[in-house]
């Protein structure tokens, strides 16, 4: 029931702020929000039901396309309302889904992983060669019409109908969790053998987690549809399952809003850093796999974690370490960055190019404005200071903060406060 | 008849380079139950890897690097990264690798830019092996084929010869009881998935060399790889060398084949209603050989999914 | 000088605290049988000792060396085998593989075994040693899997409930193996729960109750003690 006040605020937020930003915002937003949906759709099958799929892409492009193909009929005329648009993603996510899940729930674990995977990449080597359902390599175009009043020819429109089906849509996703065919998916996941003793079809359930989740999937891709007003096969890509993996997992896939807390990081991050740099994907995958690594159960699992000791925690003697922690991290990355810039200028074009304009040695380079001189000390001791000073913060503050969190874990066990 | 020979060999070298790489993968789910997404991503490097020290020091020099340098960050990953996750369970550790494949990705983006580079064969190479129908067939894809049978060779007297072998088939079974014996199985694990990540780096050194080098190869030829394990049963070595061999013979004939749905049709006399209907029923067998591997993958799920080989459970 | 000592051994799976606080010493080369109900500890014991189930607290000492929280194989090294209670052979390997597999260096003032005697000692083993040791008996692959522990040239040998669902012929045959192995030197400790083998081949015999040691003595004094036989061995 606390959370109903947070959330309140939120939607407030997102209902009465857009207006005020600026374009790129807006589209921030939107993309922000159907990352969201599609994350959340993904993880009702591989947070919950314990099934990673690698090959989510394929429903969020049918999704797509299938909304693209409506868009035309309404172009040419069919009275189909345009805030309905998304049923058409819907459909096709689980009509697809339907098939894709008969046959890839037939394995499970890894393999399960593979054939999702192969699926996708099935569509992806399909769609370029088929002119017409997937407009072959260029793709289709359709145009968003007018409808009960509204032109739907703005960003803003375009958000709202965005943020209306989202949320809708994560209320039916947690309302499912609390029916008991939602527990059964998550007992799916922790003990399929048991299920199926208990008398369930585990076979049957799977898909249908599977057509839930590719469903939803779908309206995510419509959503991308009526806001691009375009689409082409590069939607069936394994960078676009491999997003929203990552979205999913930095997140938290043990909590059911963890994918949406990933989501608004990485798509806030690549907004933000991809007009800085174009290693962000480097990055990105840095930080996902330091988030597995180090903080296995996500960003959500972590502020969960917070959240249930919240009594037990002495903020005096844990903020100090926190803070070491948080410079040490801090520290780090400046490091990292330094080295990846460096790395990313040294062996580009341009500087392949002042290379030889300066008869084969090694000249100075332009990185934030300063320039550097790639064999001087100067270059090289700041990333070594950055990353060795960092790290020994970052062990410091290690030594102390693990103590503090094993008794205060300690005591939680005693009282059996769970 | 020229066609079927040619193709016949381009299959079954294509089949013997997939199988360089899936035996890796192979051998290391099979042992250890990890399946590394980042295997293709070792594929990719020992290509680049390759291509950066045979830039300097010659081509003979980066095949023989290559392999090792790879191998080498394979034992660094086993030792290090794979054990902090292992307690999470086979999802994160499969995670892991995902994100392990996307950061070598980027990192040779960074390095060697987002283009293929012009990593190419020696010229003490190109040469035709021999003629065939006024074809020259070039000698470089026999080199190849070549060098993935020796490394069979290699691998399976290694398992069924030397002690070495046997404690690793021992641990692939029982590795607890395998410790239990005396034998340091750590060191074991770490070994075998160096090896496979090295065998995937050669694969990447030789066939670099021919087709294209370029950022992409390692995401390409992983998802066909996958495709392997699952057709051959994942563990099985003679699964997988079945797989690739029959995979690498379906694309190499696709390529060559102009038949379409349509061309069926017309053997009922309905050809032109088919081609006015379009769409699937005329697309040629030859555009849509990318998606073979795929299609074999659902029909051997269908009729058998433990796949060819059968797998171990 | 006890060759192996245990003290204050603790042991966990996950939650459950299986051992609690195991304190023994095993005289030198004698046999000594570790008796108990399902569920006592026993074969978490072994394994403990064997470090395949790490200790949460407590020493084991061979000779005086701590081994608690070393990795088997480190264990296995320093001299003590282990011969499990589900047997493991490795079904993939051949006989003669699987004895490969458990032979070690030989160790200065401790027995040492040869396959070549293992072969003199079970002409059986001989005969199939190319076959596949998952294709042999239930009794031939207890005679593997005690021979390769054996090969390792062990100062102590852990052996858990090696005469479980064998023929009473088969029984007489590995009763008779141990005993060998015993009068060689090799210190043993015996996980059985069949009284009457138990207490014809041990020197001392230990009672374990809910992972701690009950009791402590001769066979002649387990006998004469009706209490202890009724609270920890008997059927309720």
């Amino acid at each position: 029931m606390r959370t109903i006040i947070p959330a309140a605020i939120l939607l407030i937020a997102l209902l009465a702020v857009p207006p005020f930003l600026g374009l790129g915002w807006q589209n921030a937003l939107v993309n922000l929000l159907i990352a969201s949906l599609f994350a959340l759709a993904f993880n009702l099958l591989s947070g919950q039901a314990g099934l990673l799929s690698f090959g989510h892409a394929a429903y969020f492009g049918v999704g797509a396309f299938a909304t693209l193909h409506l868009m035309i009929a309404v172009e040419d005329g069919l009275p189909f309302p345009t805030p309905l648009l998304p049923l058409a993603g819907a459909g096709a996510g689980l009509a697809v889904g339907l098939v894709a899940g008969v046959f890839a729930t037939k394995r499970s674990g890894v393999y399960f992983a593979l054939v999702t995977l192969a699926i996708a990449e099935l569509f992806h080597s399909l769609a370029p060669h088929l002119q017409g359902w997937f407009g072959g390599e260029s793709g289709i175009s359709a145009m968003r019409m007018p409808w009960g009043g509204f032109v739907f020819g703005s960003l803003l429109e375009v958000y709202y109908l965005t943020l209306g089906w989202v949320v809708l849509s994560i209320l039916v996703l947690w309302a499912y969790t609390r029916t008991p065919f939602g527990r059964l998916t998550l007992a799916l996941r922790d003990n399929e053998q048991r299920v199926r003793f208990l008398g369930y079809d585990a076979h049957a359930a799977k898909v249908v987690v599977f057509t839930i989740s590719a469903m939803f999937s779908g309206v995510a891709g419509a959503l991308l549809a009526i806001s691009n007003e375009t689409a082409n096969y590069a939607l069936f890509s394994a960078h676009v399952s491999a997003q929203v993996v990552l979205h999913t997992f930095v997140g938290g896939a043990t909590i059911f809003l963890g994918p949406v807390i990933g989501a608004v990081v990485f798509t806030l991050f690549a907004y933000i850093v991809s007009d800085l740099t174009r290693s962000w994907l480097f990055y990105q995958g840095l930080i996902f796999v330091l988030v597995m690594l180090y903080a296995p159960i996500g960003i959500g699992g972590v502020i969960r974690h917070h959240l249930r000791h919240w009594r037990s925690i002495d903020w005096s003697r844990l903020a100090a370490p926190y803070a070491l922690a948080g410079v040490g991290g801090a520290m780090i990355a400046g490091g990292v960055v330094f080295l990846t810039e460096c790395v990313a200028i040294l062996f580009g074009e341009e500087y392949a190019v002042a290379m030889r304009d300066a008869g084969d040695t090694l000249p100075p380079f332009e990185m934030a404005g300063m320039s550097w001189d790639p064999l001087g000390p100067a270059s090289w001791l700041p990333p070594i200071l950055l990353l060795s000073i960092g790290g020994l913060c970052l062990h410091r503050a290690r030594d102390r903060i693990k103590p503090l969190w094993d008794a205060i874990e300690g005591g939680a066990a005693k009282e059996g406060t769970r | 008849m020229e066609f079927a020979i040619i193709s016949a060999l381009n299959g079954v070298i294509y089949g013997l380079l997939l199988f360089m790489v899936s035996a890796g993968l192979t051998l290391i789910f099979g042992m250890m139950g990890v399946l590394n997404f980042a295997h293709a991503s070792f594929y990719m490097l020992g290509a680049y890897i390759a291509y950066a020290v045979s830039s300097i020091f010659g081509f003979w020099a980066g095949l023989l690097v290559a392999p090792l340098i790879v191998g080498g960050v394979g034992m660094l990953v086993e030792r290090y990264l794979l054990p902090r996750v292992h307690a999470h369970g086979h999802a994160h550790e499969l995670l892991l690798t995902f994100g392990l494949a996307l950061i070598i990705e980027e990192a040779v983006k960074l390095f060697f830019g987002d283009f293929p580079v012009n990593y190419q064969m020696p010229e003490s190479l190109r040469f035709a092996a021999f003629s065939l129908f006024d074809t020259n067939y070039p000698f470089y894809r026999l080199f190849i084929g070549g060098i993935a049978v020796a490394m069979f060779i290699a691998l399976w007297l290694l398992l069924s010869r030397t002690r070495t072998g046997i404690i690793v088939r021992a641990a692939e079974r029982l590795p607890a009881m395998a410790e239990a014996l005396g034998h340091n199985i750590p060191v074991v694990f770490m070994s075998v998935f160096g090896t496979g990540a090295a065998l995937a780096g050669l694969a990447g050194a030789v066939a670099g060399a021919f087709y294209p080098t370029n950022p992409n190869m390692g995401l390409e030829l992983g998802v066909i790889v996958f495709v392997v394990v699952v057709v051959g049963g994942l563990g099985s070595l003679k699964g997988s060398l079945l797989a690739s061999l029959m995979i690498g013979l379906f694309s190499s004939y696709a390529v060559g084949i102009d038949w379409s749905l349509a061309t069926l049709f017309d053997l009922a006399g309905l050809g032109g209603w088919a081609r006015a209907v379009g769409g699937l029923i005329t697309m040629e067998v030859s555009s849509i050989s990318g998606t073979i591997p795929f299609v074999l993958m659902l029909l051997v799920l269908l009729i058998r999914p433990a796949g060819l080989m059968g797998e171990r459970n | 000088m006890s060759l192996l000592r245990i003290e204050g051994l603790h042991a966990h799976y996950g939650k459950s605290h299986i051992l609690h606080g195991i304190d023994l010493s095993l005289p030198d080369g004698a046999i000594v049988s570790l008796l108990g109900r399902n569920g006592s500890g026993r074969s978490t014991l072994l394994k403990a000792i064997m470090g395949l189930v790490p200790p949460s607290a407590g020493a084991v000492r061979l000779a005086g060396r701590d081994l608690a929280g070393a990795r088997p194989f480190d264990i296995c090294r320093q001299g003590i085998g282990y011969v499990p209670e589900e047997r493991l052979v490795f079904p993939n390997l051949t006989v003669a593989e699987n004895l490969a597999m458990g032979v070690q260096k030989a160790r200065p003032g401790v027995p040492e075994w040869s396959v070549a005697e293992m072969y003199a000692y079970f002409p059986r083993l001989k005969e199939r040693r190319a076959v596949r040791a998952g294709y042999l008996s239930g009794g031939e692959q207890q005679m593997l899997t005690i021979c390769r522990s054996l090969l390792g040239n062990p100062r102590v040998l852990l052996i858990d409930e090696p005469t479980e669902g064998l023929a009473p012929r088969v029984v007489e045959v590995v009763m008779e193996v141990i005993l060998d192995i015993g009068r060689r030197g090799v210190t043993v400790m015996l996980v059985e729960q069949k009284l009457t083998i138990a207490l014809k081949v041990a020197r001392e015999v230990m009672v374990m109750g809910h992972g701690e040691i009950m009791f402590r003595g001769t066979p002649a004094a387990l006998d004469e003690a009706p209490d202890v036989r009724r609270n920890w061995l008997e059927v309720a």
